[in-house]
């Protein structure tokens, strides 16, 4: 065979080490050592064969990337910690099939919801954690991500994604964009990663570890795949194929992959999915160089599902989404979210002495990134779940619960429940029949972005124990944000003024008529720069090994207006003053190898982070103001104090880690934007509330343990348990068209819990595998989550009344009560894969199915306060009422789910 | 079948699925035909009316069911048409529209109240609306106010009408495809009264008075509404009325326009019906923009006809009685006294038909189209019909029902029958192409057995420029 694909069979430590190297035996199935197996280590750029006896030793530096090639072998891919000695069974082509490749094609399945988030606090970090040999890890990213569990409580801007060297961060928000990528897996399994505070060998990173992806084309065997998915969990269906060329003659490699995902809803009503991927890896390689230029285009748009409050999930069930309504008896999403963002880049790799590389990487990404949604400048509210539609606001009528209306309600609720896109139609038809602008419009919030990204990276083995890495990197960004037409809805056109305060969007155009693909509501740009230069140097001595690494990176930010708001003539036009934040960040790691199969790990890290853009605007799509400029406090950066201590045992038959961390992050802001009712006493208005100075304290232990109790058995679990809350009072104002600026002091948040998913997760499980079958099941245990709770319910705003006296009745005991952070119940989740495969003359055939919470558990992941009942008496009244009108809206776990994967290789 | 081609079979079948995506697209067929189903619902309802099982009653005639103090629920199949007059897109109108029975010289109008906001994009201006009435109840939207509504739902009391609920509007309230053009209906404002409310109407020689102009629409200090006090001129002088404006008015910032010029709106009332308002479907319906009006000056005028009474006779007059023995003669009570007086009513309310005519007015010195106005004040009491105020050019001396060609005119009487003090101007009714000829002008009283008011009138006069 001229190309391999990887199976593990087994992981294990054993015999004595080298420390500085990372070293272990290949055997083949009949459990003979296979010799001559080329092996290749990332990013070290070694390679080594084993001996007669299966035997190997890198010398490296840091924790590498290994594959293994042998003819007539599946390769195989593996990332190991320094200081490993690792056991790898290679299995013949065709003799098995590659579970965690499977298992890894399921978890990004997880990825891909990412697509449907409506709010970010479903922040998914499964995709970052894939293919990592960690067993706590894994079960981080295979089991616990369904529940939105993040790794140390952390947001994933503070982990790093790059491809070929390059950061796909999103300068917006700091998060990886995952569906930027998504439906490649085939073509994308080439990784580096680096855990928590460990640097990688390109930038200084985060606190949630980096991944690299690498998409050289040489790197990718002769061959191509074709795989099909059926699922029910986010699409429906999956179409994926690819091929590598090898090395061809000259120099030159390619490869390709095509992709097509799509359903018509996913485990939500009316979610369907629609996502193409294109990838293009072209390389020419040339003495000591190496060119490389990559294409990935992935066009992908889904449909997206609420978060409901109780009473809706109630009457409809979790799957309810009040998005959606049929229209010609088809069902429409109101809200799609729609990303086109190709990602061109050009690698090169001059290897200029076996000791010494420079890469230089130029990347640039364009496109579009929208979310659609409806406008109803001169309709009622559209949502089919609006409270005044629901019982609970017929049970709480100030003269007295209404019980028909509330039955009457709440049959109407449950027969029908969705938009009514034919009402939509009707109104504006009817309002052009008296030349009225549109009652009802379908618009995107768009930000089309285009970034340019460069860097260098030197190498240098300086001697047998040290090597050292410098780069240098410059990122530039500009972004246009705008609201477009996307659908009059048999209109004539959109009146571009704020229906509700009677503002003109733009003074300059007063009173315009918008029409389809048109700008409306706002306009303006972003511009970003960030310069950044680092320093990493690692160390490797027979018992200690380490790194030691420096960054500094200049950060510049501007708005540019293109619309003048009435609300804010003087400061939305034109551009803001330019925002700078220079900081630096420090890390350190020490490995301290007791024996070979005791180890200790320290690592510390001392981060000054430049607020993101969307943390620096306060109401962006309005004005210039800048967080803190109407408060007169300085925008400051965050800065992120992070340590952690692990003890990793190795032995051949139980490999084990547990790790103390703390993480603080302060000065962050949060900014968030709501309808408000009981502001000052008793107005109601849109706000902005920004949240400023907030200190976050993330601490806690993991842990993860595997053993191999026989061959083809496997016991593993893992577990997490941290405590991560808001550590101070942070300080809280509003920001509104309507009453402009309210300072409201600082907001009584300190120990209050993070609403980071699941604060303790448990999982307990098995793998079976033999004889072409693989089947393994987990059980998971997870509690401690917490619902996101209000600010602004916790400022002196809240017992204040409109004289800015307390309210003569406010009862402390009965505030705290009112006030009780919710805590989740908690619930277990059991997952089952079972795998299976052929081998069809040359060729091969695999199938896996993963069957997610098997016992159908009901289960929320997350939410919000709403807080819109802002001070006691409005909150004392909603919560004594019958039901609640404006309870916390939640998002629930998916029930029973599958996943089915087949492929075909060649 | 083995395993094996189980499985790939059932693969190729997967791969040509997935190669047939079909989610959602942008591209939607539009409904431009909305509205199917309820136009169907009207067909049926037509029909209906038509073979008789559904009756349609007039405006007027569904108002009939009002009783005072009292809600009417309707237990028949009776239906009533009517268009859209009001428009809540501005937001002075809040859950609920008014119709008329007629886009133009509409004889009533009736209040809907619906719980649901926006409905200018359903039940728009100048929509002629089917309501099915069975089921809703017809009374006062607060009791007392004067504002005759048509609701789903009744307060605890049982004495006033509540919205009807948004689920059961499409149920009752069905559009037809006619939007008409609502011309609205000349008044004055001493000429509005009760069967106004709920009318849109155009006044004209509106502003509003000096001590409002600067002043928004709606005062910052009210909750809930404004009245703003306008004035204009009608005849000899000025006559006021409010306009009311909702704190939710789109339009509340709005200064006043400080002009004058034509108004129109809908008459309603105020919140506890004291007084009569006029209410807008948008600021852009007072153009107030003009120059001031000027009231008429007596000295322009030729007094070619008048009559105080105080001469204690009908000297002046032709009294002819189509029917009854009772018939017109003076009082020795006026504003001042003597004046006029008829009534049907002897020992009963009895039947009459008594016209008071002018003796021949002789205009022929004036060109024909020359201005020319009657005036006069009444005093009403007890129920019974109106007085109707008619001219003639070509009458003879006759019997009126029969001779001489009658036009009516629309004056302002008083309508509180419960006092003898509450006389009443008519305002300066015109009077069309009269000059150069003779005129009459005719008070025509009607009394039947069921009701007979008293009349009295006094200070007549026929003023010409």
């Amino acid at each position: 065979m001229k190309y391999l694909f990887a199976l593990v069979a087994l992981v294990s430590t054993s015999f004595l080490n080298a420390q500085d190297s990372i070293s272990g035996v290949v055997f083949g199935t009949s459990e003979a050592p296979l010799a001559n197996v080329l092996i290749t280590a990332s990013p070290d750029e070694k390679e080594t064969r084993t001996t007669a006896d299966g035997r190997f030793s890198i010398p490296a530096l840091a924790d590498q990337t290994l594959t293994f090639f042998l003819e007539g072998y599946e390769p195989f891919i593996l990332t190991v910690t320094l200081g490993d000695n690792v056991r790898v069974t290679l299995q013949p082509i065709g003799f098995e099939d590659e579970p965690y490749q499977n298992v890894q094609l399921a978890i990004i399945n997880l990825s891909d919801d990412e697509l449907s988030d409506e709010n970010d606090a479903l922040d998914n970090i499964s995709g970052l954690l894939q293919s990592t040999e960690d067993v706590f890890l894994r079960t981080a990213a295979f089991e616990f991500s369904p529940s939105f569990f993040r790794v140390r409580g952390l947001d994933s801007d503070n982990a790093t994604v790059m491809i070929n060297g390059l950061p796909m961060n999103k300068l917006y928000n700091g998060r990886p964009q995952w569906s930027n990528w998504g439906g490649l897996n085939d073509v994308l399994r080439n990784r580096e990663l680096t855990q928590g505070i460990v640097p990688s060998d390109y930038l200084v990173g985060g606190v949630l570890g980096t991944t690299n992806v690498d998409t050289r084309a040489s790197n990718y065997g002769k061959g191509g795949r074709v795989t099909v998915s059926s699922s029910d969990r986010s699409y429906n269906y999956r179409f994926l194929a690819s091929y590598g060329t090898g090395q061809l003659e000259k120099g030159w490699s390619a490869a390709f992959a095509i992709g097509n995902r799509w359903g018509g809803s996913g485990f939500q009503d009316g979610t369907f999915y629609d996502a193409q991927s294109l990838f293009v890896s072209i390389e020419k390689q040339w003495k000591s160089h190496s060119l490389n230029a990559t294409l990935i285009a992935t066009p992908n748009r889904r449909g997206k599902s609420s978060p409901n409050t109780q009473e809706v999930y109630d009457l409809k069930g979790i799957k309810y989404n009040e998005y959606w309504g049929t229209q010609s008896g088809e069902v429409r999403n109101s809200r799609v979210k729609r990303i086109v963002e190709p990602i061109v880049m050009l690698n090169h790799k001059w290897t200029v002495s076996p000791k010494t590389s420079l890469r230089t990487n130029l990347g640039i990404q364009f496109g579009e990134l929208g979310n659609s949604r409806l406008d109803y400048p001169g309709g009622a509210n559209p949502s089919p779940s609006y409270y005044q539609k629901l019982p609970s606001y017929f049970l709480t009528q100030n003269d007295g619960p209404d019980f028909e209306g509330a039955y009457r309600y709440e049959e109407d609720f449950s027969i029908n429940g969705q938009l009514d896109w034919n009402r939509f139609y009707d109104a504006n038809l009817t309002n052009n029949r008296l030349n009225l602008p549109a009652a009802y419009v379908l618009y995107e919030d768009r930000s089309d972005d285009t970034q340019l990204t460069a860097n260098t990276i030197l190498r240098t083995q300086f001697n047998d124990n040290i090597t050292l890495i410098g780069s240098l990197q410059h990122r530039s960004l500009r972004s246009e944000n705008f609201a477009e037409v996307l659908d009059l809805l048999g209109s004539t056109g959109y009146l571009n003024v704020d229906a509700y305060e009677g503002f003109q969007f733009d003074m300059n155009n007063p009173d315009r008529m918008i029409g389809v693909g048109e700008k409306m509501r706002y306009n303006y740009q972003f511009a970003a720069q960030i310069s950044e230069a680092s320093a990493i140097a690692r160390f490797n001595y027979p018992k200690i090994s380490g790194f030691l690494a420096g960054g500094f990176s200049s950060t510049q930010y501007q708005r540019d207006g293109k619309y003048k708001h009435e609300a804010y003539p003087t400061t939305s036009y034109g551009k803001s003053k330019k925002l700078t934040f220079n900081g630096g960040s420090i890390k350190a790691g020490l490995t301290y190898k007791i024996t070979g199969k005791h180890i200790l790990q320290l690592n510390g890290a001392l981060i000054d982070r430049a607020p993101s853009l969307r943390n620096s605007f306060s109401n962006a799509r309005e004005t210039n103001a800048v967080v803190g400029e109407q408060a007169g406090r300085p925008l400051n950066q965050e800065r992120i104090t992070a340590a952690d201590v692990s003890y990793v045992y190795r032995s051949p038959i139980l490999t084990a880690r547990l790790t103390g961390f703390y993480t603080h992050i302060q000065d962050a802001n949060e900014i968030s934007f709501f309808f408000a009712e009981g502001i000052g006493g008793d107005t109601s208005s849109f706000v902005q509330e920004i949240m400023q100075g907030i200190d976050k304290r993330h601490e806690g232990i993991e842990m993860g343990i595997e053993g191999q109790i026989f061959t083809s058995f496997k016991l593993k679990g893992a577990a997490a348990v941290g405590r991560y809350t808001y550590d101070n009072n942070p300080n809280v104002y509003l920001t509104s068209d309507d009453f402009g600026y309210l300072d409201f002091g600082t907001a009584k948040m300190k120990n209050i819990r993070l609403s980071s998913g699941p604060q303790q997760a448990y999982s307990l499980g098995f793998e079976f595998r033999e004889n072409y079958w693989w089947f393994g099941m987990t059980a998971n245990y997870f509690d401690n989550t917490y619902l996101d709770v209000s600010p602004i319910n916790r400022t002196q705003n809240f017992l204040l009344d409109r004289d800015g006296l307390p309210f003569s009745n406010y009862d402390p005991e009965q505030a705290r009560e009112l006030l009780q952070q919710e805590k989740f119940d908690p619930y277990t989740v059991v997952n089952m894969v079972l795998g299976k495969s052929w081998r069809l003359g040359s060729n091969f055939m695999g199938v896996f199915l993963s069957v997610n919470n098997l016992l159908g558990e009901t289960y929320k992941t997350g939410g919000f306060e709403q807080s819109r009942n802002a001070n006691y008496n409005e909150l004392l009244e909603e919560v004594n009422g019958a039901k609640r009108r404006f309870g916390p809206k939640y998002w629930y776990g998916r029930g029973t789910t599958y996943f089915l994967n087949m492929y075909y290789r060649f | 079948m083995n395993t094996k081609s189980l499985f790939k079979s059932v693969f190729i079948l997967l791969t040509t699925i997935s190669l047939l995506g079909c989610q959602q697209d942008d591209h939607f067929e539009i409904p431009f035909e909305t509205g199917n189903e309820e136009n169907q619902a009207l067909n049926v309802l037509l029909t209906e009316i038509e073979n008789g099982a559904k009756t349609l009653l007039s405006v007027s005639q569904v108002r009939s069911y009002f009783v005072s103090d009292d809600v009417y629920t309707f237990s028949s199949d009776v239906v009533v048409k009517g268009y859209v007059v009001s428009s809540d897109k501005t937001g002075n109108f809040y859950k609920e529209f008014y119709i008329q029975d007629a886009p133009e010289n509409p004889t009533a109008a009736l209040h809907v109240m619906i719980d649901q906001v926006d409905s200018y994009n359903m039940f728009n201006f100048g929509r002629e609306v089917y309501i099915n009435l069975n089921g809703l109840h017809i009374g006062e939207s607060r009791n007392g106010n004067g504002i005759i509504s048509i609701g789903g739902r009744t307060n605890q009391e049982g004495d006033e009408v509540d919205d009807m609920r948004a689920l059961d509007i499409s149920e009752h309230i069905l559009r037809s495809k006619t939007i008409a053009d609502i011309t609205p209906i000349k008044v004055t404002f001493s000429e509005i009264n009760s069967t106004h409310v709920g009318m849109y109407v155009a006044v004209d020689n509106v502003n509003f008075i000096a001590s409002e102009h600067g002043k928004p629409f709606v005062d910052p200090n009210d909750s809930f509404d404004t009245q703003r006090t306008m004035e204009a001129c009608e005849g000899f002088g000025k006559k006021t009325f409010l306009l009311e404006t909702s704190s939710f008015a789109s339009y509340k910032d709005l200064p006043l326009p400080n002009g004058t010029g034509t108004i129109q709106g809908i008459v309603s009332k105020t919140y506890n019906g004291s007084d009569f308002v006029l209410t807008l479907n948008d600021a852009a319906d007072a153009p107030l923009t003009g120059a001031d009006c000027e009231p008429l000056s007596l000295d322009d005028f030729t007094v070619a006809f008048e009559d105080d009474f105080l001469s204690n006779n009908l000297n002046k007059w032709t009294s002819y009685s189509v029917s009854g023995s009772q018939q017109w003669g003076t009082v020795g009570f006026g504003n001042p006294a003597p004046s006029a007086k008829m009534s049907g009513f002897s020992g009963g309310a009895r039947n009459n038909e008594d016209w008071l005519i002018t003796k021949a007015i002789d205009l022929t010195g004036f060109d024909a189209s020359t201005a020319a106005y009657f005036t006069f004040d009444s005093v009403k009491r007890y129920d019974g019909n109106d007085l109707e105020v008619l001219y003639a050019t070509d009458y003879d001396g006759g019997n009126p029902t029969i001779d001489g060609t009658w036009t009516a005119l629309s004056p302002a009487l008083d309508n509180n029958t419960s006092s003898w003090d509450s006389w009443t101007n008519s305002g300066l009714l015109s009077l069309n192409n009269v000059g150069g000829a003779a005129v009459y002008v005719a008070f025509k009283y009607t009394s039947d057995t069921q009701s007979a008011a008293t009349f009295e009138i006094d200070n007549v006069k026929l003023l010409v420029e």
